[in-house]
């Protein structure tokens, strides 16, 4: 605390006289955040375009990991931003009390930015980490505010960044101050500075580390935080949505369950289970990566959906609408692009590991395919529509 | 810290705010064409509500205890305590919502959801953060004896 006797708005944020609160570490946790914001955004953003088909963009299935990549990197950097975030407000927190607030009006714009960065990018974060516990304490609809709250945020982002850019330029092209010199065991100013860095980073690999083996399977036994494990479940993987709370216990247990295959075809099939698996079956080792960001890759074995389109006489290269036995819901039904149809691998799966699917896993049947988002690979599938 | 207003509005600010005030724009009006799911209202409240929560109450938190760490605890500690305290708060922050059952409570039939004993899970974090901060206390006391023994 500074020698300041009276604290007035104009001698408030001298107050602040830690070595941490300096432009330089504000640089340096700002090009970390940038970095991993933009990431964040990126991969989230094709994500989104994953689930929400576009007109510009045919989905493909190759290759077969991307999908599993990107959004365990999406929740990687997201969970790894939140100490760099936290640590990058508390560096440039004293800001808050500069005085006067504002001397342009361009700084004044600055400063108005500031409110959907800093909050934008506390909700990103904080929303991100309540969904991948799959906790909802608002009223919204996770996916549509996320997905609009980040451009809100990135566009926050870019005016920070056209504002500070000179700044941190010239900031990191100084040399560092000359106090960097003294002895490291002296509680040095520029010591403190370098710790808190440290820790920082530090936090952010430990983050990483205690986290990351939901989706990388040789370190899951140190996912200490992650709210998932590649491998609690039945048959060994996780589950995000259980039979009984689908809703489909009865139905698909039901002698009377039939997969149907219909729209554009020659012949409507109705085919039993047996019927299924009279056919030829195919086996494709294959992720189910989940957009919270966990991830497991499984031995599948089933009747590829483009040998179902053809038994029924449906055009080669159709795009197909894959319908649930779940009555609602968003992801009752999803869809089959005509590069995913084309792929062998995509399979109307009847077994994992060997073994008939477990109920919670879409028993009797369901979709897996190469490069889609967990919530694609719709479960207790009972309708093919070929489009 | 620097906090004199900066003069440095040039055309790079310009430049960023018309691109970033576009985006901030498309991102408005993807939240008001959605509003049957993104709420407007309540989304305008959670992101101007972290700000505030993290300005008015976390921060002054944090303030708070450098004061006690600084008045309670010889200097030599302060800094590896504080390294701890950040990272075992970090811990605690991720590990609070597996830890209170948020969101499992939601589905009660999927085990498959927060599978860990999560009390047991941040007591092994927070034991790996404090034994990496005892060891760095011990190297920092180490290399003191050795430089007080060369003098």
């Amino acid at each position: 605390v500074t020698n300041d006797s009276a604290l007035t708005p104009a001698t408030l944020h001298r107050r602040f006289t830690s070595s941490v609160h300096d432009e330089r570490t504000a640089a340096v946790l700002g090009i970390a955040l940038g970095v991993t914001f933009t990431v964040c955004f990126a991969t989230g953003l094709w994500s989104h375009i994953q689930q929400h088909p576009q007109s510009w963009y045919i989905a493909r299935p190759r290759p077969a990991g991307l999908y599993r990549v990107t959004q365990g990197v999406h929740v990687a950097t997201g969970l790894a931003s939140i100490p760099l975030l936290l640590a990058k407000l508390w560096t440039v927190y004293p800001k808050l009390f500069a005085w006067p607030p504002f001397t342009s009006a361009a700084m004044l714009l600055e400063r108005l930015a500031l409110i959907p960065l800093v909050g934008g990018a506390l909700f990103m974060l904080f929303t991100g980490l309540a969904n991948i516990n799959l906790w909802y304490p608002w009223p919204f609809n996770f996916p549509a505010a996320h997905y609009s709250a980040a451009w809100i945020t990135i566009g926050a982002l870019v005016i920070h960044v056209g504002a500070k850019l000179t700044t941190t330029r010239r900031t990191l092209r100084r040399a560092p101050p000359a106090s960097c010199a003294l002895d490291r065991s002296t509680s040095a100013p520029s010591s403190d500075r370098r710790v808190f860095l440290g820790t920082v980073f530090g936090g952010a690999a430990a983050v990483t580390l205690f986290t990351v083996g939901q989706t990388v399977a040789p370190l899951r036994k140190l996912a200490l935080l992650a709210p998932r494990r590649p491998d609690a479940g039945p048959q060994g993987f996780p589950v995000n949505r259980t039979a009984q709370g689908a809703g489909v216990v009865a139905a698909a247990q039901s002698p009377d369950y039939r997969l149907v295959v219909t729209g554009k075809v020659a012949r409507e099939l109705h085919l039993t289970p047996d019927d299924l698996l009279a056919m030829p079956q195919h086996e494709a080792t294959l992720p189910i990566s989940c957009v919270e960001g966990w991830s497991a890759s499984r031995r599948w074995t089933g009747v590829p959906v483009r040998d179902l389109v053809a038994r029924a006489g449906g055009r080669e290269g159709a795009a197909v609408r894959v319908e649930s036995l779940q009555r609602r819901r968003a992801y009752r039904t999803s869809m089959l692009t005509r590069h995913e149809t084309a792929d062998r691998d995509t399979l109307l799966a009847l077994a994992v590991d060997g073994a008939p699917l477990h109920l919670d896993h879409g028993y009797p049947a369901r979709l897996i395919g190469p490069n889609r988002p967990g919530v694609l690979q719709t479960k207790w599938v009972t309708r093919l529509v070929v489009r | 810290m620097n906090t004199a207003p900066e003069r440095e509005h040039g055309i790079g600010f310009w430049l960023g705010f018309v691109i970033g005030g576009g985006i901030i724009a498309f991102g408005i009006h993807s939240v008001l064409q959605h509003s049957a799911a993104t709420k407007p209202r309540s989304m305008l409240i959670w992101i101007v509500g972290a700000d505030v929560i993290h300005d008015a109450i976390l921060v002054p938190l944090v303030i708070l205890i450098g004061v006690l760490l600084v008045r309670f605890v010889r200097e030599q500690w302060r800094t590896p305590l504080r390294a701890g305290l950040l990272l075992s708060a970090l811990v605690c922050f991720i590990g609070w919502i597996p830890w209170r059952g948020y969101g499992r409570d939601t589905v009660p039939d999927n085990p498959t959801v927060q599978p860990l004993d999560y009390t047991t899970a941040i007591l092994t974090s927070l034991a790996v953060v404090w034994l990496s901060i005892a060891l760095w206390m011990l190297v920092r006391i180490v290399r003191a004896r050795r430089r007080a023994r060369a003098q």
